[in-house]
């Protein structure tokens, strides 16, 4: 037998829980004053809302909400790579929540795009080739993105949905064998491959972007590789997001927690910051720059406590021990997640230094607006775990779910158990 | 014989290493530019040593461009600090610490020939005559992502922070002025001819003339603009260091070749066309290894799979 039995076995919603929660009401209160400043800022232009100014063009709504947020909002790519194509088949149990946080995060980045663009009605040109420049790495994000968000992520997304409808929706099962199993059978693989293959130009173009800004950007980031390594730290960054979004939810849900495929995760991630480290001090060290990492200013500072967030506690989870301890493997997901955040940052303002003299801090609404967009997506999560199977659990918790909802739901059809392959003819490929 | 997928995926690789490195290697032969070069570039020489910072030029290019008045300084006075979303063009004075002498230095587009600006615009918002290499904005083109602030290495282009409808500000060499005949509104008013304008080869044996003429007066005995950063149209001749009066020593490599290896990488779209057929080829082998291991299991535990 190839398969291996997890613990982890299936996706299971939240349930019999309060649908609403103070913290999902402070989320949504986040989120809906972030929509009114954002209105008050279409209507009274960027320079009163935000921090920007000529010199520090760029906001944190494009630095951090977009081109930070999606870098954590790539596991769906990232794990996905590993569990699709070199066939880590026991990954797919968190493959569900990892391209709903992708989901969440893109959308969420996008609309803090929209928000941060002065011009947002010219933006149907995205639509119009004979318009597009296309040696701009902005104009392959614009248009790149959105793509992978609207399509490959949003299918990705929809299995959940479906299953919901088939076991809640007595009358949908029918047409959903009929048109809906055929169709996935007959696109999937191409819808897959989509959906790693966009991540890839879109997160290695946000890093070229900043390739134009040429000696503003600080000598210890740029580089010609600065595509490579914004996507390779994409790539990490997907794990230690998902791998956070796991503890956190198994532990505030009261769900058992998988720690073997966490440690698989952990694994990985920790191979990719080391690889992704050793890469970087290897640039560094051809381009000459090795001295600008010791000279002790400001940026050398900010470069050591990138590479002491990454590395250690990299270093530290090779240990299988240390991995199989939820504590210590959270602790060092979170420092790893926030490095690999500092670096995806940093180009982008803290060691971007058009003018000497010059200083941007966001302003308070500036703040309030990207904090708030953040808290929807996390919104967003809450309220996709509740209502749709993402999160893993033991296929007991969904037989435990089945004796509930017979009580509360009599009318739902929730039982998995099914024999009538017996009577299916075998696959035939 | 069955094909495995380990066998699959080398097949699939050992061939398209040869269609990747042709496609990489292919546009390196190219020049690394983004626009065609104009037909006949016009442009400006600034001669630092003559200006004697009137600021008739910003005066006069404020009311072509009827642009508002910028007097944020003491709510009197027209004096601008710096580029701005009101100002287009200004004079600064440059005094250093010790007895080296002083200099006047104007600001403005330089008119790249190949421009930083345009190469990031992502809609070609900012574009580059073909006729006369002015390097123009078109508003209904821009979505006011501001990318051309950061990739302009003269700090050039300014956005309109305070405006519902804002637009991107900077020198256009009085497009307009040009198109009816007249010269820009800077370089008509100039009195001791300071800046003046022409066609960018005129002007710049006129002011290799001048270095030939007085061989230590200029800086460097060069000329600012004509190879730095790919060349530009506005060249520039300072008695004092360029980098002092803010014309930055950046190469002369143009900005837009920092991007040649994405060009490469996007060339024609081929090599991600390669790389999803790849992936697409490696995902149908295991979404049907997938499937039938989902069959697999099915079997066994008589449990619904999940996809």
């Amino acid at each position: 037998m190839k398969h291996v039995i997890v613990r982890w076995q299936r996706g299971v919603p939240i349930y019999a829980v309060p649908k609403i929660t103070p913290f999902l009401v402070f989320l949504c209160a986040m989120g809906a004053l972030s929509i009114v400043l954002s209105a008050y800022r279409e209507w009274a232009g960027l320079g009163p809302t935000t921090g920007m100014n000529d010199v520090y063009a760029w906001g944190i709504w494009k630095t951090f909400n977009t081109m930070v947020l999606t870098g954590l909002g790539s596991g769906g790519f990232s794990i996905g790579i590993a569990a699709w194509i070199f066939f880590r088949r026991e990954l797919h149990s968190v493959m569900r929540t990892a391209v709903l946080t992708s989901f969440v995060a893109y959308f969420s980045g996008l609309i803090a795009l929209g928000v941060d663009v002065g011009r947002p009605w010219n933006f149907y040109q995205v639509l119009m080739p004979w318009r597009w420049n296309p040696h701009s790495p902005l104009l392959e994000v614009a248009f790149c993105m959105p793509l992978y968000a609207c399509v490959p992520l949003f299918l990705e997304n929809t299995p959940p949905l479906i299953e919901r409808w088939f076991y809640t929706w007595p009358g949908f099962r029918p047409f959903m064998m009929k048109y809906i199993v055929p169709a996935t059978r007959a696109t999937y693989p191409y819808v897959i491959a989509l959906a790693y293959a966009l991540p890839m130009m879109h997160q290695s173009s946000l890093g070229a972007l900043m390739l134009l800004g040429g000696s503003r950007v600080h000598v210890l980031w740029q580089t010609p590789f600065l595509p490579l390594l914004y996507v390779w730290a994409a790539g990490f960054l997907g794990y230690a997001c998902v791998i956070g979004v796991l503890m956190v939810s198994c532990l505030s849900w009261k769900r058992p927690i998988d720690m073997r495929i966490l440690g698989v995760l952990a694994r990985i991630m920790c191979w990719l910051v080391l690889s992704w480290t050793a890469f970087r001090f290897l640039d560094i060290l051809v381009r000459g720059q090795i001295a600008a990492a010791f000279a002790f200013d400001r940026f050398s500072l900010l470069f050591w406590l990138e590479i002491l967030l990454l590395a250690v506690p990299s270093v530290y989870l090779l240990r299988g021990d240390n991995r199989r301890l939820s504590s210590r493997l959270f602790l060092a997901d979170v420092l790893i997640a926030v490095g690999g955040m500092l670096y995806r940052f940093d180009p982008t303002i803290l060691a971007f230094t058009a003018r000497p003299g010059a200083v941007y801090f966001p302003s308070a609404i500036e703040a309030l607006v990207a904090a708030g967009y953040v808290c929807l997506a996390v919104a967003g999560f809450i309220i996709a775990a509740k209502y749709l199977p993402i999160l893993p659990a033991p296929v007991t918790a969904w037989h435990d779910m089945e004796h509930y909802a017979r009580v509360v739901h009599p009318d739902w059809k929730l039982e998995i158990h099914d024999f009538s392959h017996h009577n299916r003819p075998h696959f035939a490929n | 014989m069955e094909l495995t997928r380990r066998e699959a995926l080398r097949s699939v690789v050992s061939k398209c290493i040869p269609v990747a490195t042709a496609a990489l290697a292919l546009p390196a032969v190219e020049a690394a530019e983004t626009t065609s070069q104009p037909k006949a570039p016009v442009g400006m020489l600034y001669d630092a040593t003559l200006c004697i910072g009137c600021k008739a030029c910003v005066v006069a290019c404020a009311e072509a461009n009827e642009l508002p008045r910028d007097v944020s300084l003491d709510g009197l006075h027209q004096a601008p600090e710096d580029l701005n979303a009101f100002t287009k063009n200004i004079i600064k004075l440059y005094k250093p610490q010790e007895h080296s002498p002083d200099s006047f230095v104007k600001q403005q587009c330089m008119h790249c020939l190949d421009p930083a600006c345009v190469a990031a615009c992502p809609f070609k918002a900012l574009w580059k005559s073909d006729a006369n290499g002015v390097v123009a904005w078109e508003p209904s083109r821009c979505i006011g992502c501001r990318y051309c602030e950061i990739a302009c290495p003269y700090h050039v282009p300014k956005f309109e922070w305070d405006m519902i409808n804002p637009k991107i500000v900077k020198c256009e060499l009085c497009r307009p002025r040009l198109a009816k005949g007249y010269e820009p509104a800077c370089t008509s008013v100039c009195p001791t001819h300071a800046v003046i304008f022409g066609p960018r080869e005129t002007l710049l044996s006129q002011a290799k003339g001048r270095i030939e003429e007085s061989p230590n007066k200029y800086f460097e005995n060069r000329v600012y603009g004509e190879h730095e950063a790919g060349g530009t149209q506005v060249l520039y001749l300072s008695h004092v260091p360029f980098e002092e009066i803010g014309l930055p020593d950046i190469g002369t490599a143009p900005i837009p070749e920092r991007l040649r290896w994405q060009k490469a990488l996007y060339k024609f779209l081929a090599l991600p066309l390669l790389l999803y057929a790849m992936l697409a080829t490696a995902m149908r082998k295991n979404w049907i290894d997938h499937r039938k291991e989902m069959r697999e299991e099915e079997e066994q535990t008589g449990l619904r799979p999940q996809l």
